[in-house]
């Protein structure tokens, strides 16, 4: 058989494409389940972390199916809001079948774009709120978890994750838990602008919603204070309504003692 | 024949070693050796997918037109890393891995020892040599990127397989951690390994 004819050359190679892609195609059909469940639990991990449901470390230790299991014992609600800061959507939290919002990509973009969005709300058992951020880092994509104290506006703890920043540098965002662990007792300061800001020296003003950034990382440090930024300007309408509640409604018990105590 | 068989598993790993002697997969030699856990999974895969593609372009080698025989390898060994690549990402154990190595796993397509293997090795040889040169060529790679691997996580982290093993009050250069490095230590193994074996030394 002539195996340089045009016509075998063609046939031959079709068929080849054909069998590679058919074998990929099932490979990435029988695989799906198990990337999906994968990528949900890693989602579950770093929100839990953030949340201080457990530590990092004791976290990544955990099986996929415990970490499925802890969620959803801990959690009280998840929603997801429009920029409105209005519930638009609810998140199932049953253990069968959890649901959460973890491709930020289109988020990040739909809130550039002042369009249609679902951000993802967590509430814990514990009290703390818990929302994502996401944005450009230097070399790829950064993404993180802020949990709030019921308070709305204290930070109570972080965590951080990038794609391909540098190692050493731009990783620390993620590999240093002293970096996430500065995050927390600071407030954001809902309507202002920046709302948070994570900067050279930034601590030194003594400014209460600052972070230092990290040196020998400028770009990755700025992408994340623009994803923080980005984000928090989102949520914005719902966590600074929930914080000016909450101050209210604390200063509603000092009247009452005020009233108790004329009385 | 038997000889020649133990020819082809040792020769890619010392004599003929694709990293030290050919000077082949530098790239991702660099990149994925700062922790060893990282190098051995990249080591591993490399293994699989030369192995692999050695293997079926072996099986395939009487029937592939010759004008577009190189495409048909892309497109077997482009399968291999793509099937490695899912079913790393499908493990519970290696999902966390798979993402640290990020883009690496899928540039094993562009390493050059797979395709000159296949070009060099399995287009002329039956398919069990070509599976055995394959895998002994994925052993050459990995072993140096162990290597690599191990002294960077050491003097970078002061850790092996992510376990603290330096004193706590090592403080981890950072030098390591970069690229840079891996080519200064890359440089001193090709060193020692020329210093050992006077076979491979220019004259």
């Amino acid at each position: 058989m002539n195996t340089n004819s045009n016509a075998y050359t063609v046939i031959y190679t079709t068929l080849v494409v054909v069998v590679v892609a058919a074998v990929l195609a099932f490979t990435a059909m029988k695989l799906k389940p198990s990337q999906s469940a994968n990528a949900k639990a890693e989602t579950l991990r770093q929100m839990m972390s953030a949340a201080g449901i457990k530590t990092t470390d004791e976290l990544y230790a955990t099986k996929n199916a415990d970490v499925l299991q802890l969620y959803a014992e801990n959690i009280e609600q998840a929603y997801t809001i429009g920029l409105d800061g209005k519930e638009n959507g609810t998140l199932s939290t049953d253990l069968k079948n959890i649901e959460l919002v973890d491709n930020l990509k289109p988020q990040n973009k739909a809130i550039k774009d002042s369009a249609e969005v679902t951000l993802p709300v967590y509430i814990f058992k514990s009290g703390v709120a818990v929302m994502p951020i996401y944005g450009a880092g230097l070399w790829g994509p950064i993404w993180g978890y802020i949990a709030f104290q019921p308070d709305c506006r204290t930070i109570a703890g972080a965590y951080f994750d990038h794609e391909s920043e540098t190692p050493g540098l731009g990783a620390k965002i993620k590999d240093e838990a002293w970096f996430r662990e500065k995050f927390i007792g600071k407030t954001v300061e809902w309507g202002d602008a920046p709302a948070f800001l994570l900067a050279k020296n930034a601590e030194a003003t003594g400014a209460e919603n600052a972070v230092d950034a990290i040196s020998g990382a400028t770009m990755t440090s700025k992408g994340l204070n623009e994803a923080l930024n980005v984000w928090f300007k989102a949520y914005e309408n719902h966590f600074g309504i929930g914080a000016l509640l909450s101050a209210l409604s604390e200063g509603e018990t000092d009247t009452t003692d005020l009233n108790e105590e004329e009385e | 024949m038997d000889k020649k068989l133990k020819e082809t598993i040792l020769n890619p790993i010392l004599k003929g070693n694709p990293i030290t002697v050919l000077i082949l997969g530098i790239c991702s030699s660099l990149a994925v050796t700062v922790q060893l856990k990282g190098a051995l999974v990249m080591a591993l895969s490399v293994i699989a997918v030369t192995g692999l593609s050695s293997l079926v372009c072996s099986l395939l080698r009487n029937s592939i037109p010759n004008r577009v025989r190189i495409i048909v390898q892309l497109v077997v060994v482009a399968m291999m890393v793509i099937l490695v690549d899912q079913i790393l990402k499908a493990g519970e154990g290696t999902y966390a891995i798979d993402k640290q190595l990020s883009v690496y796993i899928g540039l094993i397509i562009t390493n050059c020892i797979v395709m000159g293997r296949i070009e060099a090795f399995a287009l002329g040889n039956k398919p069990i040599p070509s599976l055995l040169d394959g895998l002994a060529n994925g052993v050459g790679y990995g072993l140096i990127l162990v290597i690599v691997a191990f002294f960077r996580e050491l003097l970078g982290s002061g850790t092996l397989f992510g376990l603290q093993v330096l004193p706590a009050g090592y403080v981890p250069n950072n030098l390591v951690i970069l690229p840079p490095f891996a080519l200064i230590l890359l440089g001193c193994i090709i060193w020692a390994h020329r210093a050992w074996d006077k076979d491979l030394q220019e004259k």
